[in-house]
């Protein structure tokens, strides 16, 4: 256009300068609505590019096997529980300490000896390290995916290898975490059906809860009320909001334990006959500039660590995530209230009472990512996390205890991931206070 | 004498005034509008763009008025100057030269000189044409062979590309119409190789949302939030790898190969592939998949027959990704499905 423009401008000036030589120049030109780009050939070695065949050779396997290997290297303080030596004044129910610090990525605590007290059973499970500084190997972990071309289906299971010290931890065992398939029945819609043993659908926390996908090393201090895997069903719906750059989400399950984890309640047998539900109603903005993620979830159902339909155990929680400029906060708070129920069982044993608990708690991490690219080291990530609970089992006093956690993690490759953290235990109220902080360290190989 | 007003930022208007009848070159002043730069401020890429394209404009409009102005005033030679000048701009409008050649030609006879070697140039107009022939190109071959490698799932979609072993590589054209699609929660096609500065369309041709995104630094970019039909269209203005990922399906990955070269090609399913145009000479060719952990550099002698049956292997150690991060960077579990 651009050069029509001048075309029409020297042929107005060739007509003058025939007609006369006198004449002034043309007048303006009009201002040109755009700048044209010049026209260029197209590359002589232009390609569509290259798409694998679906089937065939060639073509991207439908099965993929991927796991991680986590070894850590932790010492507590004392003799790895929380318990004060020769306190005896405890109640029944914190015969041994129910908030020993975790020392590894599974919130395995350094020891759950009770030194011959009465144990109830509400306990986590044990790496049996006590107070010693000792190598462990944390766990050894095989994912299988199976997405068959053409079909709308995906099969997981995640298979995990404890090897654990006999005597004061657990022994060695196999440990089906998650068997489940994924149907996403509509093209048009983002809802999908899972069947099986799955993560839970309450909060934030298990999206991230594995060795070689965690932040830091240890979880929060109420991850064992929201991070556990249980038999049933789940649905899952998600409407995107355009105009908002937004997104609403709901997850909902009907399982047969909930989202308590496997320490604290058995996670594949219904001791009730009636399954727990639970749900996360989540809103997402994804901005260029920044991402939110909030939450509210919810837990209602029977106690599934003993047999009576009529001890409900219900939670709800809000939980809050947010990216911006290598920036993230992860917040979350629990609330829990357990009912009491008839003998239980617990990954400790069969036990004869199971005591109302209640338990509200909380944290906020915030963690910072510098990209940090020197040769094989790729990422450096520091963070810190902030954790309070306040327990109480009915009748009993209250605990209040807090933590500090600050740790840095280091990428390296694509396939190892080195993490060391120091965790600050605190006994606010209602318990003793006990040289319980911990070093703990992390050596995640992804294979 | 104001010749020329810049108005809005964007485009020159030329006023006329009673001086601009009289040769400049009379006046002992110099044609206002030859005064470059433009001052047009330039913050961003499409700034510079724009700067640049009207800078064009506005050059061969000089010349052209300018040579108006002196053959008009009688001053022959400055015109045929002008004239002659303006006909080495290239690409010249065909029309603006077929005007402009026999005046350069006549202004260049009354002032009683041999014709400038750009009014020579380009040869003669066919009969019953209006486009003149392009040059002759250089004398170039093609290189062809076999990329072996790139793990289970084999070579296809390796790229490649030559760079001079000494002096500079040609700058590339930047490549037109590029699409890639997203359908049943792919990529479609997974890898695209382009020349630098090519503008990429990311259509969704999916009834479901797509945020298409990439951390590859320094190509990095985010579509937003876009529906059924809807494109995005970015330009890489950057050589290297660029992942392209979703911020709402966890399992989606492609990648755009940018090049800076004119000399590339993009394996088919067995390996094999053509680089067209290349002048004999040095080269390193540079193999790139996305299953190697580093790309394959090799030096290579371009005969003038060409190189044909070449053999590389380009290396297939690098697993797929466990886990594809979010337009924030933090990872994400596929199997989640969100």
């Amino acid at each position: 256009m651009t050069a029509r423009v001048l075309m029409a401008a020297v042929i107005v000036m060739g007509g003058a300068s025939a007609r006369a030589q006198t004449a002034p120049l043309a007048p303006a030109l009009p201002p040109a609505p755009d700048v044209a780009p010049a026209e260029e050939p197209e590359p002589i070695n232009d390609s569509e590019g290259y798409t694998p065949p679906a089937e065939g050779a060639g073509a991207p396997s439908p099965l993929s096997i991927d796991g991680y290997i986590d070894v850590g290297f932790a010492k507590a303080q004392g003799d790895g529980t929380s318990f004060a030596p020769g306190d005896q004044s405890l109640p029944a129910d914190y015969g041994v300490d129910t908030f020993a610090p975790a020392v590894n990525s599974r919130g395995e605590v350094a020891s759950t000896s009770s030194n011959g007290r009465f144990v109830n059973g509400f306990l986590p499970r044990s790496a049996g390290i006590g107070g010693n500084a000792s190598f462990l190997l944390n766990t050894l972990d095989v994912d299988l995916k199976y997405a068959p071309p053409a079909i709308p289906l995906m099969v997981f299971s995640r298979v995990q290898f404890l090897p654990r010290f006999t005597g004061a931890g657990d022994d060695t065992r196999v440990y089906v975490e998650q068997a489940f398939g994924r149907l996403v029945p509509f093209e048009s819609q983002e809802f999908a059906i899972s069947v099986g043993k799955f993560d839970s659908v309450f909060g934030i926390e298990y999206l991230d809860n594995e060795a070689n996908i965690r932040t830091g090393v240890t979880p929060s201090l109420v991850a064992r009320y929201t991070t556990g895997q249980s038999i049933g069903a789940k649905l899952f719906y998600r409407i995107q909001l355009e105009p908002l750059q937004s997104a609403v989400s709901l997850n909902v399950a009907a399982t047969n334990s909930g989202n308590f984890v496997e320490a604290l309640q058995p996670p594949d047998a219904s001791l009730t006959g009636e399954p727990v539900g639970t749900g996360r109603l989540g809103y997402e903005l994804n901005t260029r500039g920044i991402q939110a993620k909030l939450g509210a979830s919810a837990m209602v159902g029977p106690r599934n660590d003993q047999a009576l339909q009529a001890a409900h155990q219900t939670a709800y929680g809000f939980d809050a995530r947010v990216a911006v400029a290598g920036l993230y906060l992860n917040a979350e708070y629990v609330h829990v209230d357990e009912g009491e129920g008839g003998p239980k069982t617990t990954s400790l044993g069969n036990f004869p009472v199971s005591s109302a608990f209640n338990a509200r708690g909380g944290y906020v991490q915030l963690a910072y990512a510098l990209p940090f690219s020197v040769g094989a080291l790729h990422k450096l990530t520091v963070y810190g996390r902030y954790d309070r609970r306040h327990a109480w089992f009915e009748g009993f006093t209250p605990i209040t205890v807090d933590r500090f956690t600050g740790g840095v993690r280091l990428d390296v490759w694509e396939a190892i991931i080195l993490k060391a953290e120091y965790l600050d235990n605190r006994e606010l109220s209602g318990a003793p206070t006990v040289a319980n902080n911990v070093f703990t360290s992390s050596l995640v190989y992804s294979w | 004498m104001r010749a020329a007003v810049i108005l809005g930022g964007a485009w020159l208007v030329v006023a006329a005034a009673p001086a601009l009848a009289a040769p400049p070159g009379s006046e002992g002043r110099g044609w206002l509008g030859e005064e470059m730069p433009l001052p047009l401020a330039v913050r961003t890429p499409q700034d510079l763009a724009v700067k640049a394209a009207a800078e064009k404009q506005y050059l061969i409009f000089n010349l052209l008025a300018g040579g108006k102005l002196a053959w008009d005033s009688g001053d022959f030679a400055t015109a045929a100057a002008k004239w002659e000048a303006l006909l080495k701009i290239h690409p010249l409008d065909p029309e603006l030269e077929k005007t402009i050649r026999p005046l350069a030609h006549e202004a260049r006879a009354k002032a009683g000189g041999e014709l400038g070697p750009a009014a020579e140039l380009p040869p003669p107009t066919p009969p019953g044409g209006t486009t003149p022939a392009p040059p002759a190109p250089p004398a170039t071959v093609t290189v062809s062979g076999t990329i072996a490698g790139g793990g289970p799932q084999g070579p296809g979609g390796a790229v490649i590309w030559l760079k001079r072993a000494s002096g500079e590589t040609p700058r590339p054209t930047p490549a037109h119409g590029k699409v890639i699609t997203q359908r049943g929660k792919m990529f479609l096609p997974r890898v695209l190789v382009v020349p630098v500065g090519t503008k990429v369309a990311f259509r969704n041709d999916d009834p479901i949302f797509h945020n298409i995104f990439s951390l590859s630094k320094p190509n990095e970019f985010d579509t937003g939030l876009y529906k059924q039909g809807a494109s995005y269209t970015e330009t890489f203005r950057h050589p290297g790898a660029v992942q392209l990922l979703c911020n709402i399906h966890a399992s989606m990955l492609g990648f755009v190969v940018v090049v800076d070269t004119p000399y590339y090609a993009e394996a088919d399913g067995s390996g094999v592939f053509t680089i067209k145009g290349v002048p004999p000479g040095e080269y390193e060719a540079h193999v790139w998949h996305e299953a190697a952990a580093k790309p394959t550099v090799e030096h290579l002698s371009v005969g003038a027959g060409g190189l044909h049956g070449l053999a590389l292997r380009v290396g297939g150690d690098r697993r797929p990704p466990q886990f594809l991060p979010d337009k924030s960077g933090k990872p994400r579990q596929s199997h989640l499905g969100y």
